[in-house]
């Protein structure tokens, strides 16, 4: 019996803790991939080099790079059996290729910016973008059936796809726009439709947190300031779920919360 | 003064017939303790799992666009008793948020600053997309992808760029609709990346345009004429054994590349490979790979490297047979040039 609780105790606490170690190990499933990114690599930054200096290509780019290249010809010749020496050589060939890039980056250019600092537009991008998230709301408007239009604005897109493909960038900014404001719209549509159609789900949810609320209140000082307030928004939050009210007893919701927070913490 | 210290263990002498006496109320406090402790130990380990589940990412998945500008997919599990839920953006510049709870309701979403407040109303699981300007940037041709991830994620690059630089070592890779995309760890990842320009994809892929106007040519003539001959000969009722052979013999010739042709298609492959394909190819298009050990007189690891990277440039493809790798010259190679 004491064997086999001890034995218990033993798996429980593996357990417990082998589920933070997972985490941290590291799982490849094909070490090959390495080789592909790494050789890959290679021909870019020497089709760069090749590129940017033709055949006087600066003596420190140019060592970094054999460097490179060898750690790529040691991780081929690692593979398949040292898979943990083609790790290392893995991440020293990028890492080179990666000051390389660098370096001929500052040999070439400007000041690093971020995606949103860069003037130029990417009218492209930016339409595929809206027809990702147009398409996540067209999916939830469809599965709710909101019963919105939605003909117009795929008109909208394609024009704006034709106006772009034909180098009209001028008239596709003015379609984009078009677009971005048809979408707000349709996103409020469908908002407004999904409350309505919650309030069910919303009631149920907020009458079961009331009664847990309340439990908490019963517990807590009858001396403490924020006690009565809480209740008296409990009161008010049950008027307005039998209302209807869903959005304002929502907003009350949130100031319940934060009392309930202050309260709970003097119940500890 | 100085008391003699006396091992506890030895304080109390055995008897004389060597027996050992064991106070028995300690094993017995412990015995009933022991459930106890096994049945907390049950408790704390069904919690740890949910605790740490809650707020942690189920999936999370990343599409770079060509601008830099990242598409953020993310699943996560979280407390159904709470009303809201605050989620940690990856920065401040976002775009396009959306929010779904269970049973696919919209939820309302409020961003301040990089974190977004979710109205979770009882939800489980919430399923949040957004758009972001912060997590690439760019410095001259090079491009920076950076995130401190909170789980393991896939990341999904744009079409025609080439990683040049990683900090880390990546889980897997896939080419979807020729893109690359890798699978990461969690924790810091900082990838560079640059776009190859149409040279340089030449270069690397070995495609010169013409040669798919050539061989598409080529292909539509030999069609005709194969349709050709079958209408003339239906229409003259003739036997239509001859037929199938040319029909045989043409395929076989298409199918069949020369290894002048593949030097030609791949030009950058090896002095070694080249040899290795010429005695595939005299051998009928397919050899196993320990016949080309033998011939070549090499080691297995040397001899798997080259066949891999053969097979990694699209020159022959590698079958099992009877427990041995059997390689053949890809026929279609061509056709995907």
């Amino acid at each position: 019996m004491k064997t086999l609780a001890i034995f218990t105790i033993l798996v429980l606490v593996f357990g417990t803790v082998s589920t933070s170690l997972v985490s941290d190990a590291y799982a490849q499933n094909d070490p090959n991939i390495l080789l592909q990114i790494a050789e890959q690599a290679d021909k870019q930054i020497k089709n760069q080099l090749d590129r940017s200096f033709g055949d006087s290509v600066p003596s420190d780019i140019e060592n970094l790079y054999d460097q490179g290249h060898k750690a790529v010809e040691s991780l081929e010749e690692s593979l398949p059996d040292d898979v943990k020496q083609a790790r290392e050589d893995f991440l020293t060939a990028m890492k080179l290729f990666q000051k390389i890039s660098r370096m001929t980056s500052t040999y070439t250019t400007e000041a690093k910016v971020t995606a949103s600092d860069a003037s130029d537009r990417d009218l492209k991008s930016e339409l595929n973008r809206l027809d990702k998230y147009f398409q996540n709301l067209k999916s939830i408007s469809e599965k709710q059936n909101t019963g919105i239009e939605l003909y117009k604005i795929q008109k909208l897109f394609a024009l704006a796809n034709e106006q772009i493909d034909s180098g009209d960038n001028q008239e596709a900014a003015k379609t984009i726009e078009e677009i971005k404001s048809l979408i707000v719209s349709i996103k409020k549509h469908i908002r407004d439709y999904s409350s309505n159609s919650a309030s069910d789900r919303v009631k149920k949810f907020a009458l079961k947190q009331l009664e847990r609320i309340q439990n908490i209140l019963d517990k807590a000082n009858p001396k403490i300031p924020e006690l009565e307030e809480a209740n008296s928004l409990v009161k008010q939050i049950e008027t307005l779920i039998s209302e209807d009210k869903i959005s304002d007893a929502k907003k009350k919701f949130g100031e319940l919360n934060k009392i309930i927070k202050i309260i709970k913490k003097s119940i500890r | 003064m100085n008391p003699e210290i006396v091992p506890i263990h030895r304080k109390e002498s055995l008897g004389e017939d060597g027996m050992l006496f064991v106070r028995t109320e300690g094993i017995v406090d412990t015995m009933v303790k022991i459930p106890l402790l096994v049945a907390s130990m049950i408790i704390v380990a069904a919690i740890m799992p949910i605790q740490s589940s809650f707020s942690s990412p189920r999936t999370l998945d990343l599409i770079i666009y060509p601008d830099g500008s990242t598409h953020v997919s993310t699943e996560i599990d979280v407390d159904p008793l709470t009303t809201d839920y605050e989620l940690d953006l990856f920065g401040s510049t976002i775009d396009n948020l959306v929010a779904v709870g269970e049973n696919d309701f919209l939820l309302d979403t409020d961003v301040l600053g990089d974190s977004a407040l979710i109205e979770t109303f009882g939800s489980s699981v919430i399923f949040v997309e957004y758009d972001i300007h912060d997590l690439v940037s760019k410095q001259g041709k090079v491009w920076t992808f950076s995130l401190n991830a909170p789980s393991d994620f896939t990341l999904l690059f744009p079409k025609n760029s080439v990683i040049v630089g990683m900090t880390g070592l990546p889980i897997n890779m896939k080419i979807i609709n020729d893109k690359n995309q890798l699978t990461l760890s969690s924790g810091d990842v900082e990838i560079n990346y640059l776009f190859s320009t149409p040279d340089s994809t030449a270069s690397i892929n070995s495609i010169s345009q013409p040669d798919y106007i050539t061989y598409a040519i080529i292909g539509g003539v030999v069609a005709t004429a194969v349709i050709g001959t079958i209408a003339i000969t239906r229409s003259k009722q003739k036997n239509v054994k001859p037929i199938q052979n040319e029909q045989l013999d043409q395929t076989t010739q298409t199918e069949t590349i020369d290894t002048e042709t593949i030097f030609k298609l791949k030009p950058d492959i090896r002095e070694d490979d080249k040899e290795i394909v010429k005695f595939i190819s005299n051998n009928g298009g397919q050899a196993l790979e320990s016949e080309l050990r033998k011939k070549f007189l090499q080691p297995r690891t040397t001899m798997w490297r080259a066949v891999k990277r053969l097979e990694r440039n699209g020159i022959i493809e590698i079958e099992k047979k009877d427990l041995q790798n059997l390689v053949k010259i890809r026929k279609n190679m061509e056709e995907e040039e």
